[in-house]
């Protein structure tokens, strides 16, 4: 069964909208210009009084020029979108496929924990090996 | 009337039904007939009247190849007569068309108060919705919707069922409302207007009907049914050449197969509609995550 995309979408509002244009440092004036609406219409649209056609917002996101996460308000963790697509791509998995993908993770942290015990210098590298995988319940 | 008169305004009426079918060619050609023999005639009022509607046509067409000036002269030739109230309301609209709004605000309103004076229900109704889009362009939804209200009553008190003009009053008045969240008033009213823009044969003017239909629909997460409304709308909107229409459809149909899990067929819309925009190529990946239904005006 697919996930459903809208799991994955978020509304785009006109406090976002705020939030972005302060993110690239920009005035209601400047912005305006560039979408070609008035800055008293774009005071509103960050509002969330002001509702515009498509051609108008597709300018914003295109003035912006964001990366998806930003849209998700993730600016701190970049990765944060991935993340979420990751989740929604194991989700649709099966049974079977999810078993091995967390044996896989486990076997990787374990790995990662190995390396960070190892002395710093001199230590040949030592494939780690990973233990049996428990059943998942 | 004399049989000049009855034989054009046979002519107009007959125009008239035409265009709000959906065939502005054949509307353009009687109307030009209409003007060809009222010219003959040296009947200005008719030649005056032909003029108003052949410009309608022509700005139904998307065409720019009309006189504005001509209607100016038609409002200060008889500024108190109907031909002027008409005139007004015909500059009104090519103004609207264009974009200059406060131009088209400033003829509309004195197609209204003109109207109004010499108790032409009908001008003063289209006067008063087309006022109202004007307040939708500029998302003041609430000032639209008392205009669209008044609207609706003038054209209604014209005749026993809903005409054409108040049929369109009502689709609008309907999307006012569904846009402000108060859907169960809207979409009754949205209903009733396509029902009578069907039953009246206006086809070209059940577009925004139907997409307000599936906007509505996609707000209530009655998907199957906004795909269904959606569908018709982004087809009327093609036969008649809507690019406004076809990509506001292309949208509410990708969000609606969207929230259905159709994945294959949402990015086939949203292909459709990204075409639209070739100097952004990253729309599409856009549209997959971010939801516009909050900031959309399928008016603007």
């Amino acid at each position: 069964m697919p996930t459903p995309l809208s799991t994955r979408k978020v509304h785009l509002v006109g406090s976002r909208i705020r939030e972005l244009r302060k993110g690239r440092r920009l005035t209601q004036t400047e912005l305006s210009e560039k979408i070609g609406v008035a800055q008293s219409d774009l005071s509103r649209m960050e509002q969330g009084e002001y509702k515009v056609g498509l051609d108008t917002l597709f300018k914003i996101l295109q003035v912006f020029d964001l990366k998806m996460g930003e849209f998700f308000g993730e600016t701190a963790e970049p990765d944060a979108a991935a993340a979420r697509d990751l989740v929604s791509d194991f989700e649709a998995l099966s049974t079977e496929a999810q078993r091995e993908v967390r044996e896989f993770v486990r076997f990787k942290k374990m790995q990662q924990e190995q390396d960070a015990a190892a002395p710093e210098a001199d230590a040949p590298f030592t494939p780690a090996i990973p233990a049996e995988p428990e059943e998942t319940p | 009337m004399s049989e000049r008169r009855k034989h054009l305004e046979f002519l107009r009426k007959t125009a008239r039904d035409a265009a709000w079918a959906g065939d502005y060619e054949r509307a353009l050609l009687l109307f030009e007939d209409g003007l060809g023999l009222a010219r003959s005639w040296k009947d200005r009022d008719l030649e005056d009247l032909f003029t108003c509607n052949r410009t309608m046509a022509l700005i139904e067409m998307d065409r720019e190849d009309f006189d504005l000036s001509r209607l100016k002269e038609i409002i200060l030739r008889n500024p108190s007569g109907y031909n002027a109230v008409l005139a007004s309301y015909v500059s009104a609209t090519a103004h609207e068309a264009r974009g200059e709004y406060a131009r088209a605000r400033f003829y509309a309103q004195s197609a209204l108060t003109k109207g109004r004076e010499l108790g032409l229900e009908e001008l003063s109704g289209t006067s008063l919705n087309l006022l109202a889009n004007l307040e939708l362009h500029e998302s003041r939804f609430e000032a639209a919707r008392s205009l669209f209200q008044e609207a609706l009553e003038r054209l209604d008190s014209e005749g026993e069922s809903l005409s054409r003009q108040a049929a369109v009053a009502a689709d609008n008045l309907g999307y006012c409302h569904i846009a402000l969240d108060q859907i169960e008033i809207g979409l009754p009213l949205v209903h009733r207007s396509f029902s009578v823009l069907d039953r009246l044969g206006a086809r070209q003017a059940m577009d925004y009907p139907s997409l307000d239909l599936c906007f509505a629909n996609v707000k209530l997460e009655k998907f199957d049914e906004a795909e269904n409304w959606g569908v018709r709308a982004l087809g009327l909107g093609k036969e008649f050449g809507r690019d406004d229409v076809v990509k506001n459809s292309h949208y509410l149909l990708a969000e609606t197969y969207s929230e259905m899990g159709r994945e294959s067929m949402a990015d086939e819309h949203y292909e459709a509609l990204a075409s639209y925009y070739p100097n952004f190529p990253a729309l599409k990946n856009y549209l997959r995550q971010i939801s516009l239904m909050e900031v959309i005006n399928l008016r603007a």
